[in-house]
């Protein structure tokens, strides 16, 4: 399954304070079995464009399609992991993990027997039962992860999933992320805002800046398939190639806040 | 229960125990909820002010006094009616009036929580009459609905319908756009969002206005039963009081407290087992 956004613009426009341009005329590809990451500082229209390829708003120019065929709305075929906890109090780990097949009809047994499976997958066997507003926020982001592939979609769309844990968890959850893709080779659109994240992260990372929201910079990168091969995390992210790229990517950032907007380069400063 | 904590308060009761600090460490080391605390010195001072005389009967009868009237009332009964069936008389209005608050105001909340030309309808009216104490629109209801049962009822009903109408409209507008977006993107249809995430994320709300209703059920009996009632706890404190049977008063105050403690004590119990996550995310 092929996601393609063609020259993507969204505008939002409001009553009472001008239009905002939120997404100017970006175009991208999530290929199968794709690790696709946008980078970019708040604001940059990095949930606008997921939320068109989502399905949730629609586009003031542009296309998404799926396959060839145009997004008109949400649907099962793209997961997405959201960057606010979005999981239901009232249901238990278990319930949660099995609400798509609930909706779609699937028989007791067999929708728990899957949620089991999945929440074995993010390691989180044994917390079946528990309620979600007793887990830390790196155990409900799993939860949240195994939610999204319980329906099976061939891709995953997450807005800055791991952007509420500390720098440990973070990391545990990136290795965690990078072994699902391997694992399940599911294609994933990621959404963040740490350079080393995106680089850890991505067989293709887009740089973005804002005011308008547009891409700036196309990176295609190997270091999540070295990661899956050696599977040492801390040897990739000090490997001197990726220290240089880090750095480049920083300066370009910094660079392109200046231009748009000087405040945003004093606040990074300070 | 009551006793056995006083009884542990006794038992430490080293001189130590009485000062302020001791005192706080045995209501911490017993769990003796401030409340019983706060209530056993009113009942004191108001044995003390009624010992000493500070006030006289007519106004402020004795506790024993209001006990043995409770006996009395109990027995023999007052108004031409025991103590019981002027309970299960207000009972049955409130519970009736609340049946039918909640049939009518939970689906009219939700569905003004849903739309927002079932809102624009509705939430203006609803808004206005509210904020207006029952007791001004009683003359209203009699001369609409007459001076019988049917009066009194719809009387209860209004005072508990706009809170139930109002906390089930919030309950609905509370959901998160991502929640609802989290399941359209698992494949939802409208209907299974309003049943899967609407309605269970606006349960908290509607639980605390169902509480809401039924407190200012209580709060407007005594007005419900103000014209034309023959039995009903509220017709009995009024009758007492026009007969300056003061204890007699006492004893329907304090049936009414009773009794609304109870039910607002249970709506509490059963909102902390239905939704044991409210406050926690
Ligand atoms: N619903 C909306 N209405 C108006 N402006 C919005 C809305 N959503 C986002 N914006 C604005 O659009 C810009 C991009 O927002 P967003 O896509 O959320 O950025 P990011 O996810 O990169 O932080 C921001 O300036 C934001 O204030
Ligand atoms: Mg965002």
């Amino acid at each position: 399954m092929t996601l393609i956004v063609s020259n993507a613009s969204v505008t939002y426009e409001s009553k009472d304070s001008p239009p905002v341009l939120a997404l100017a005329d970006a175009s991208l590809t999530i290929p199968r079995q794709g690790f696709v990451v946008a980078l970019g500082a708040s604001g940059c229209g990095k949930t606008t464009l997921l939320n068109a390829m989502a399905g949730f708003l629609s586009l003031t120019a542009g296309s998404v399609t799926v396959d060839d065929v145009p997004v008109t709305g949400p649907g099962p075929d793209r997961g997405v992991v959201f960057q606010k906890d979005t999981l239901y109090p009232w249901l238990s780990v278990l319930d949660n993990v099995a609400f798509g097949l609930k909706l779609a009809g699937l028989d007791r047994p067999k929708r728990e027997a899957k949620a089991r499976e999945l929440l074995a997958l993010v390691g989180l066997e044994g917390f079946e039962k528990s309620a979600t507003y007793q887990l830390s926020g790196g155990m409900r982001q799993r939860v949240s992860l195994a939610r999204a592939l319980a329906t099976n979609p061939e891709i995953l769309l997450m807005d800055e999933p791991l952007g509420a844990l500390d720098s440990l968890t973070r990391e545990t959850m990136q290795e965690l992320i990078v072994d699902l893709w391997a694992s399940t080779r599911k294609s994933i659109f990621f959404i963040t805002h740490s350079i080393e994240e995106a680089l850890f992260l991505g067989t293709e990372v887009v740089v973005m800046s804002p005011r308008p929201g547009r891409i700036i910079r196309r990176y295609t990168l190997d270091f999540v398939h070295r990661t899956v091969a050696s599977r040492d995390a801390a040897r990739v992210k000090s490997d001197p190639e990726f220290i240089a790229l880090r750095e480049e990517i920083r300066n370009l950032i910094h660079q392109t806040g200046a231009e748009s907007d000087g405040r945003h380069l004093l606040a990074r400063a300070g | 229960m009551v006793d056995i904590s006083l009884l542990a308060l006794a038992e430490g009761a080293t001189p130590s125990a009485w000062s302020p600090r001791g005192l706080r460490a045995a209501v911490a080391r017993r769990g003796i909820p401030i409340t019983l605390i706060s209530a056993l010195g009113l009942l004191l001072a108001w044995t003390l002010a009624t010992q000493f005389k500070l006030v006289a009967p007519l106004f402020l009868p004795s506790p024993f006094d209001v006990a043995t009237q409770f006996y009395t009332v109990a027995v023999d009964g007052f108004s031409n009616a025991t103590l019981a069936q002027h309970v299960g008389t207000s009972l049955f209005r409130i519970l009736t009036a609340f049946v039918i608050a909640t049939a009518i105001g939970v689906p009219l909340g939700l569905a003004m929580g849903l739309n927002r030309w079932v809102n624009g309808l509705f939430s203006a009216p609803i808004q206005l009459y509210w904020p207006v104490p029952p007791l001004a629109y009683l003359p209203l209801v009699i001369i609409w609905f007459g001076i019988g049962e049917t009066a009194k009822i719809i009387l209860l009903s209004l005072a508990m319908f706009a809170p139930i109408v109002i906390s089930a409209q919030a309950g609905v507008r509370s959901v998160s756009q991502a929640r609802v977006q989290a399941a359209q993107s698992l494949g939802a249809t409208k209907a299974q969002i309003f049943r899967h995430v609407v309605l269970p994320n606006a349960l908290p709300e509607i639980l605390t206005g169902l509480r809401l209703g039924i407190g200012s059920g209580w709060a407007t009996l005594v007005a419900a039963e103000l014209v034309a009632a023959t039995k009903g706890l509220g017709f009995m404190t009024l009758s007492a009081a026009q007969f300056l049977v003061t204890d007699v008063v006492f004893v329907g105050i304090l049936t009414i407290a009773a009794l609304a403690t109870i039910f607002l004590t249970t709506l509490r119990l059963l909102e902390r087992r239905l939704t044991p996550w409210k406050g926690q995310d």
